[in-house]
């Protein structure tokens, strides 16, 4: 039932990612001859090419610094997108997403934590850990509470995500004034969003929660399409709805945990990739879900690329330029959704 | 109604919702072909019924079975390929088309990963051809009319396949040309075999198509029975605050009902 033009959705999108990536890794301080990085990758691969036009200094900017850092962004980018797209459909609710579950506040509280005993520049990788262990213990205690009130609905999941959230920003101003100064600094930059400074170490953790996750909610498509009629049909039709909730959110956490863990808080991303892509490839996971992976990954990609290039100065915060994007996209998206209804 | 099969059955039914109890003492068969209305006041128990029969509420004591097998003991999967449930409450997501909507009635047959085959295809064509919505399979949800989305969620439970279909308020966003089809629909459907049990609001339209009429007030039911009778009973009148009278009218194939408010 699907039109041949919108077949071509995908196609065109994983296209329109390979570009940014080559862009993104192209394009930055030291610029690279874009035939170079091109040849090396190739090479790299053990295809035919040629990475000579690079030079030795080239190769090492490349290969450890730009390199890791795209393929991030687009790991964060893709899997909060999906994320989105997934809470949206389980929340019935177009503008739903992992905010909602506190994933953010609890990543930072897990962050600023790490920071305050000292830990994040004494354990190498204690920070993202610290922030994963957030963000899960975020969205745990969201869905126990909201489920000790009786079966967990909807609305009380909602209303527990904004409390718990407001409490872990609460701990977490505490945590920040109770901080020695030189280590807030420290904590500031990664809450506003950035991936300044991430090697392969960060990729290869981000790939297996966010690629395994992604996939799994790929797979788990046709449930999550069936939840998205409401609890009520969903369960007439044999769907057993708190099981598969609790998997799908489950899910959900674990790839919002690991891209907030490594990227801090990226926000709107989640919201705007699904909802731009959701009219042109339809609502049925198994096409979205794809399709919101490979637009946020895009989207993400270029948006880091912004805040290396957009100021000679300095480097934007990744966060904020997102947040720059997302926050105008989000009023309009709101305003057209109140229209119809 | 000589020896049709009995298909659903309630015993002593009670349920609670909250701390409160809606439905106390219901008895209640449904058999094969046939056509049962429930009707009552606001407030008095109705959908709780229907979804209680279709195993979404737990019941507080009583008995409930499907095809003689408690409905408890029911796979939900399973129970889902026998039974289908649609209300005026469902409306499904704006962005989904009216085809794949339909499409996920069949998630009972296919569950989470087998792709819909030919069998699945027809169905769901025949369940949009049924409901005259079959012009619409590609629009979007959110571009439907109240009734359109309705006529949705009915093609949804036709093209699960169902032995018993459970409908609430099936007509409450129809036009009278809507209205006239879905019930074309629902005779068409019980002829077939499938027992056909709804809540239906509009009392002289469920006199018209209803075979057996069951009259729920306060969480009990107070009248069982033929349309005409029921709706002249005593309890309807208690029920509703309405006297209820039926007027034969040669002109016409059913009798013509009358209210009026008691003074």
């Amino acid at each position: 039932m699907t039109s041949g033009r919108s077949r071509l959705v995908i196609p065109a999108l994983a296209g329109a990612l390979v570009l940014a990536l080559l862009l993104a890794t192209a394009a930055g301080s030291v610029p690279l001859p874009f035939p170079g990085v091109v040849g090396a990758l190739l090479e790299r691969l053990g295809l035919p090419g040629d990475a000579s036009a690079l030079g030795a200094t080239g190769e090492t900017i490349l290969f450890t610094v730009r390199l890791p850092r795209v393929l991030l962004a687009a790991l964060v980018g893709g899997g909060l997108a999906v994320v989105g797209a997934v809470l949206q459909a389980v929340f019935r609710n177009p503008l739903a997403d992992s905010g909602l579950l506190g994933v953010g506040a609890g990543a930072a509280l897990g962050a600023v934590l790490a920071v305050h005993l000292g830990l994040a520049s004494a354990v190498f990788f204690a920070l993202p850990l610290a922030a994963f262990a957030g963000a899960l213990g975020a969205v745990l205690a969201v869905y126990f509470i909201a489920g000790t009130s009786g079966r967990a609905s909807l609305h009380g999941l909602l209303l527990t995500g904004i409390a718990v959230s407001a409490l872990a920003g609460a701990l977490t101003s505490v945590l920040l004034v109770a901080t020695e100064e030189f280590r807030v600094k420290t904590v500031l930059f990664w809450l506003a969003g950035g991936l300044d400074g991430r090697g392969w170490t960060h990729v290869q953790a981000a790939a297996l929660f966010v690629l395994s996750g992604v996939a799994l909610l790929v797979l788990l498509g046709r449930p999550i399409d069936v939840l998205s009629l409401g609890e009520q049909e969903a369960a007439s039709l044999g769907l057993p709805v708190r099981a598969t909730r609790l998997s799908l959110l489950g899910l959900a956490a674990l790839v919002a945990g690991a891209s907030t863990a490594v990227a801090g808080s990226v926000p709107f991303v989640g919201l705007m990739a699904p909802h731009a892509l959701r009219p042109v490839v339809g609502p049925l996971s198994r096409r979205l879900l794809p399709a919101a992976f490979l637009g946020g990954a895009t989207l993400v990609v270029l948006a880091d690329l912004g805040t290396r290039t957009l100021s000679a100065r300095f480097e934007l915060p990744l966060g904020a330029l997102t947040a720059c994007v997302g926050a105008p996209y989000f009023l309009l998206a709101l305003r057209a959704n109140e229209g119809r209804g | 109604m000589s020896a049709r099969a009995v298909l659903l059955s309630a015993h002593a039914l009670a349920v609670d919702r909250g701390r409160r109890r809606v439905l106390s003492d219901v008895s209640v068969e449904l058999l094969a072909g046939e056509a049962l209305a429930v009707v009552g006041p606001n407030a008095a128990g109705k959908s709780t019924l229907v979804r209680a029969l279709a195993g979404l509420l737990e019941p507080v004591a009583g008995e409930l079975r499907l095809c003689g097998r408690p409905l408890a003991d029911w796979p939900s999967d399973a129970r889902a390929r026998v039974l289908a449930l649609a209300t005026s409450e469902e409306e499904g997501p704006d962005a989904l088309s009216v085809g794949e909507r339909v499409a996920l009635g069949r998630y009972p047959h296919r569950g989470p990963f087998q792709p819909l085959d030919e069998t699945d295809h027809a169905a769901v064509a025949r369940a949009l051809e049924q409901t005259g919505i079959a012009p619409l399979a590609e629009r979007r949800l959110g571009t439907l009319s109240a009734g359109e989305r309705q006529l949705a969620t009915l093609a949804r439970g036709l093209a699960q396949e169902p032995r018993v279909l459970l409908l609430d308020e099936p007509a409450a966003h129809l036009d009278i040309g809507h209205q006239l089809q879905l019930f074309r629909t629902l005779d068409d459907v019980r002829r077939s075999g499938v027992g056909v049990l709804a809540v239906v609001h509009d009392l002289a339209r469920a006199a018209q198509w209803a075979d057996r009429m069951l009259l729920v007030a306060d969480g009990r039911v107070t009248a069982e029975g033929a349309p005409g009778d029921v709706l002249c009973s005593e309890a309807a009148e208690r029920a509703f605050g309405v006297r209820i009278r039926s007027h034969a009218l040669p002109s016409l194939a059913h009798p013509h009902y009358s209210f009026e408010e008691l003074s």
